[in-house]
């Protein structure tokens, strides 16, 4: 769950009375998991500076932005990346242009995890994971993960972005612990002991495990080294039951820069990863069509406040005159 | 023949070092898009501390490491100024490059234990009996193979320092690096923390610039403040050579092509001393050939286009279909010896294997 209160963000804060623009006062936003919002509304009406508080680029002036129970205002741009998956309106944005689309989905796949500077960055079973991934979006990339992102179509880029957006995250199980008491609800302590009393129970276990394994002498060397992998399988999984965060999905205007037709299968492609895996979803977009097509929920910016917020059914019925119509009276 | 291997000996003793110091300035220059004027501070910084630790007969390797950690410094207090301050890259790299020089100055006024402490000039005292030793004199057996040893271990540094940054910008942090360089934005939109890559990737570079320099005072064995200037120039000069000649297809293929650029800037330089160029034309020369690096890429291009052009013609393609034909000729006599050896190796060691005429 996301929850912004009472956000002020202005900027130019120091300059002459004249010049200074708040752009959102008294901000107040609560998004459920599993919703799928669409945002509309003007230019300037406040919804990019709204992402960028979220994504940590900027900072608001007061008021809280919490994560899942988490306080996360003060956080980072970097160190909060790991709970988001961004698409950016420039296709140029998302991905690195110099290198390979390999590379940029090995950089996706650790998206805040610890970098090691000894540790190979290219994985065999990532290569796996990614050609199976990228088939599933059809795109004819599969074939060509050694391509520069440079060389490859806006449309293909924005939707590589998107795949990298929504990779599967294997967070540390240092992270995983820490997020589980960061996000707890209630008694912290009480979490903390839970999730270490845990991890160390695991842990022993597989090290006894392993100790008995190495000690067996009817085993071949092949054999230990797989029966030890599955031993840590089995408490890595344990491990991953305390992942409590799932990324959020903030997409900023992706379909923008495309034309209609790529923008369309591009939007197609968002809605089905969307309604597959569950993500929690927050997109903003200029076309209305759009907004009322897709998402369970739309939210209309005007003027930094929230002017409309309508759910389910409701939305359902929603007519593009209906929304023109709120866009007049509210100027 | 000698003098020919005498000449080789020379390019390579003189352009190795630069090699380290092309390859730093390609780190920041290329990779991390940090236009870095550090490079001339911190190949001097490295080249005093080595010299003066060398001069007290502290262990060469001690003082070849200490070359290449006040080079670090410096690239660390760069990056420092600009991440942290936030002041301009360029502006960052002259402010420690005009601040290291005083340093410099210093320690070579307390080296050689001058009155005012400061001084810009040091002079070691390289000879296989005296206490002050370098990284190549404690390997010198005896007198004619002194400059081939030297070459040699110079040769090992390079080769080992080029195969660390091949493997350092293949792990993870090291891609993380090369990201932030690319797009930053996105760097940080992945977890990136930006600012630590950047620092580490200057301070890796100045390192290597300050190794680069440790490497050159203990071959020199002297070094004044004035005439260590314009080594910027010179890496700068080497990345575009080697890039026009060699390529930057792959970062393994542009790694190698960045070392050699120096090589060949070097020999250039060296041809320039044989030919008897008067030493005050040298500067000019220098403007000359970084001219001709920069619009090399343009030539390439003006060539590839006759070359085109000549193809087109009906005289061209007879020209070229003789040399198909000869190509043509030498890849058969080419795959009928392979063929013919791989037939006597696997009858020596019997693998089973078929040969290629066996398969088809």
């Amino acid at each position: 769950m996301l929850k912004l209160t009472n956000i002020v963000k202005s900027f130019n804060s120091t300059g002459k009375p004249e010049d200074q623009l708040t752009v959102l006062n008294g901000l107040n936003l609560t998004i459920n998991d599993g919703e799928f919002v669409t945002i509309i509304g003007q230019n300037g009406s406040g919804k990019s500076t709204t992402m960028n508080l979220i994504t940590g680029v900027i900072f608001p002036d007061s008021g809280t932005i919490e994560l899942n129970g988490g306080d996360i205002t003060k956080e980072k741009e970097y160190s909060r990346a790991r709970y988001f998956g961004r698409v950016f309106q420039d296709p140029m944005m998302g991905t690195v242009a110099e290198m390979s689309v390999l590379e940029n989905m090995e950089i996706a796949i650790r998206r805040g995890r610890r970098h090691s500077p000894i540790r190979w960055g290219f994985k065999k079973q990532h290569r796996e994971l990614f050609i199976n991934a990228l088939k599933e979006f059809d795109l004819g990339l599969d074939k060509r993960l050694n391509a520069k992102a440079g060389t490859l179509s806006g449309g293909q880029r924005q939707a590589l972005t998107l795949l990298m957006a929504t990779m599967p995250q294997l967070p540390s199980h240092k992270s995983i612990r820490k997020d589980y008491v960061k996000f707890a609800y209630g008694d912290k302590e009480k979490a903390k002991e839970e999730v270490e009393n845990a991890y160390k129970e695991g842990k022993a276990r597989f090290l006894e495990k392993k100790k008995e394994i190495l000690a067996d002498k009817s085993l071949k060397k092949a054999e230990k080294r797989e029966q030890i992998r599955e031993a840590f399988n089995r408490f890595d999984n344990e491990v991953r039951k305390f992942d409590v965060t799932k990324p959020l999905l903030l997409l900023d205007e992706h379909t923008a820069a495309l034309d209609p037709k790529t923008a369309k299968r591009v939007l197609t492609l968002t809605d089905k990863i969307v309604r597959e895996k569950g993500f929690t979803t927050l997109m903003v977009t200029h076309n209305m069509k759009d907004a009322l097509t897709y998402g369970d929920r739309l939210i209309m910016f005007a003027g930094g406040e929230i002017v409309l917020d309508v759910k389910g059914e409701e939305k359902k019925k929603l007519k593009i005159e209906d929304l023109l119509n709120r866009f007049e009276t509210v100027n | 023949m000698p003098s020919f291997v005498n000449i080789i000996l020379n390019i390579l003793v003189t352009g190795l070092p630069c090699c380290l110091l092309a390859l730093g300035i390609f780190l920041t220059y290329r990779i991390l898009d940090f236009a870095d004027l550090t490079a001339e501070g911190s190949f001097l910084m490295g080249a005093t501390v080595t010299a003066a630790m060398v001069m007290y007969g502290i262990n060469p390797f001690l003082a070849t490491l200490a070359g290449c950690g006040a080079g670090a410094v410096c690239g660390f207090i760069t990056g420092s100024l600009n991440r942290f301050l936030k002041i301009p890259k360029l502006l960052s790299g002259i402010i420690t490059m005009t601040g290291a020089s005083s340093i410099v100055m210093l320690i070579m006024g307390l080296a050689n234990g001058t009155s005012s402490h400061f001084s810009n000039l040091m002079t070691l005292n390289i000879a296989p009996d005296s206490p002050q030793q370098t990284i190549y004199s404690i390997f010198w057996l005896w007198d004619s193979t002194n400059s081939i040893i030297t070459a040699a271990v110079m040769t090992a540094i390079v080769i080992v320092v080029m195969f660390g940054i091949y493997y350092f910008f293949g792990t993870e942090y090291g891609m993380a690096i090369r990201t932030t360089g690319l797009n930053e934005n996105m760097a940080r939109s992945q977890g990136i923390n930006t600012t630590a890559a950047s620092i580490t990737g200057v301070t890796l570079s100045n390192a290597l610039i300050g190794l680069g320099g440790s490497l050159y005072v203990q071959k020199m064995g002297s070094l004044g403040v004035e005439s260590a200037t314009g080594y910027l120039v010179i890496g700068l000069a080497s990345i575009l050579i080697g890039e026009a000649i060699f390529g930057k297809r792959s970062f393994k293929n542009w790694i190698i092509s960045v070392s050699l650029g120096s090589i060949v800037y070097f020999s250039i330089i060296e041809a320039a001393i044989k030919l008897n160029v008067p030493s005050g034309m040298m500067k000019l020369l220098y403007a000359v050939l970084i001219v001709i690096a920069l619009c090399l890429p343009a030539i390439k291009k003006f060539f590839v286009v006759m070359w085109f052009k000549f193809a087109g013609t009906r005289f061209g393609q007879k020209v070229i279909s003789f040399f198909v034909e000869i190509g043509r000729f030498f890849k058969k006599i080419g795959l009928a010896i392979g063929r013919f050896f791989k037939k006597i190796f696997f009858k020596i060691f019997k693998k089973g294997g078929k040969t290629d005429a066996e398969v088809n």
